[in-house]
């Protein structure tokens, strides 16, 4: 593949892997950062892609190893206490999640990304590639390379994490 | 399916990931629960609250990306020896043939007329020879 075929390539999945970096890191900077990171490696590797898959999910196996090796990388330097999201925020996202109002996006980008950055890496990438990506169980287990139980689970505890959260929020009927 | 069967697994209802049977089997269900609906209904706001949809791509932006991409492309082609060659031992060639140079264009010591050699001259004179 000559360089003009690889800019196509990835002019023509660029999209994707940048939408899956941005909702997954949550940082700009750094989704801009890990998305060009995936099209290097992708290129480094060429050689080695065996066209057993199709070359979209290829790409998005590697976005989705160098998004979790960051978010495992996040994880270490993760401070915020649920405590200290609940003094802080609790009323916005309480508001947000109310039975009485219309189900919408958090305006506060942060506080869902505080939140989101409390479940394991594994959780949270199998719930994104569900919930922006719209991706089904199967093209989230060849991403990310596990079985479909791995991703039923990971899928389910992710929700359940979130939810028993958000009760704080909300009180034990909320949500 | 009975009820906590299907409690146990809405996620795989609400994602579409059951069985044609076993999603009409709970679809059937959630209609008739008030408990099953009201979970589905916060699993709903909680995607929603979490996950904003994606912004719209322009394509000015993935041009641009695909320019930065090619740009860590190129640069990316050049092996690590040829960095290091090009950063460390082109300028340490350089220097050394500089060297080399200053020395040849220096004047031999073996010559008679030589500075040196007259001074060596005059010291023997003054010192004598050594026994």
């Amino acid at each position: 593949m000559n360089d003009l075929e690889f800019a196509e390539l990835v002019r023509l999945h660029a999209p994707r892997v940048r939408a899956l970096c941005a909702a997954t890191l949550g940082n700009a900077d750094e989704a801009e950062d890990a998305a060009q990171e995936t099209f290097l490696k992708a290129h480094r590797s060429l050689d080695r892609f065996s066209g057993g898959s199709a070359i979209g999910t290829w790409l998005h196996r590697i976005a989705v190893n160098e998004c979790l090796d960051r978010l495992r990388a996040a994880g270490r330097r993760r401070s915020d206490s649920l405590d200290a999201i609940l003094e802080a925020d609790g009323n916005a996202l309480g508001a947000v999640l109310s039975e009485s109002s219309p189900a919408k996006a958090l305006e506060d980008r942060d506080l869902a990304e505080r939140l989101l950055a409390r479940l394991n890496p594994e959780q949270r990438m199998a719930l994104t590639l569900k919930e922006v990506q719209g991706f089904t169980y199967e093209e989230i287990a060849e991403a990310m390379d596990c079985s479909l139980d791995s991703v039923k689970a990971r899928i389910k505890r992710a929700r359940a994490e979130l939810l028993e959260i958000t009760r704080h929020f909300s009180g034990a009927d909320g949500v | 399916m009975n009820h906590d069967q299907i409690r146990g697994r809405l996620d795989e209802w609400l994602d579409g990931a059951l069985s044609p049977a076993e999603s009409s089997a709970a679809s059937s269900h959630i209609d008739a629960c008030v408990d099953c609906r009201n979970e589905v209904s916060r699993l709903k706001r909680l995607g929603a609250a979490l996950f904003a949809a994606p912004a719209p791509v322009d394509p000015r932006s993935t041009e641009a990306f695909v320019a930065r991409v090619m740009a860590r492309v190129e640069e990316d082609a050049v092996s690590p020896w040829e960095r290091f060659a090009a950063r460390v031992l082109a300028p340490a060639f350089g220097l050394a043939l500089a060297g080399l140079i200053f020395t040849i264009s220096l004047p031999s010591a073996a010559e008679d007329d030589s500075p040196l050699g007259v001074a060596m001259v005059d010291a023997e004179a003054v010192m004598g020879v050594a026994p």
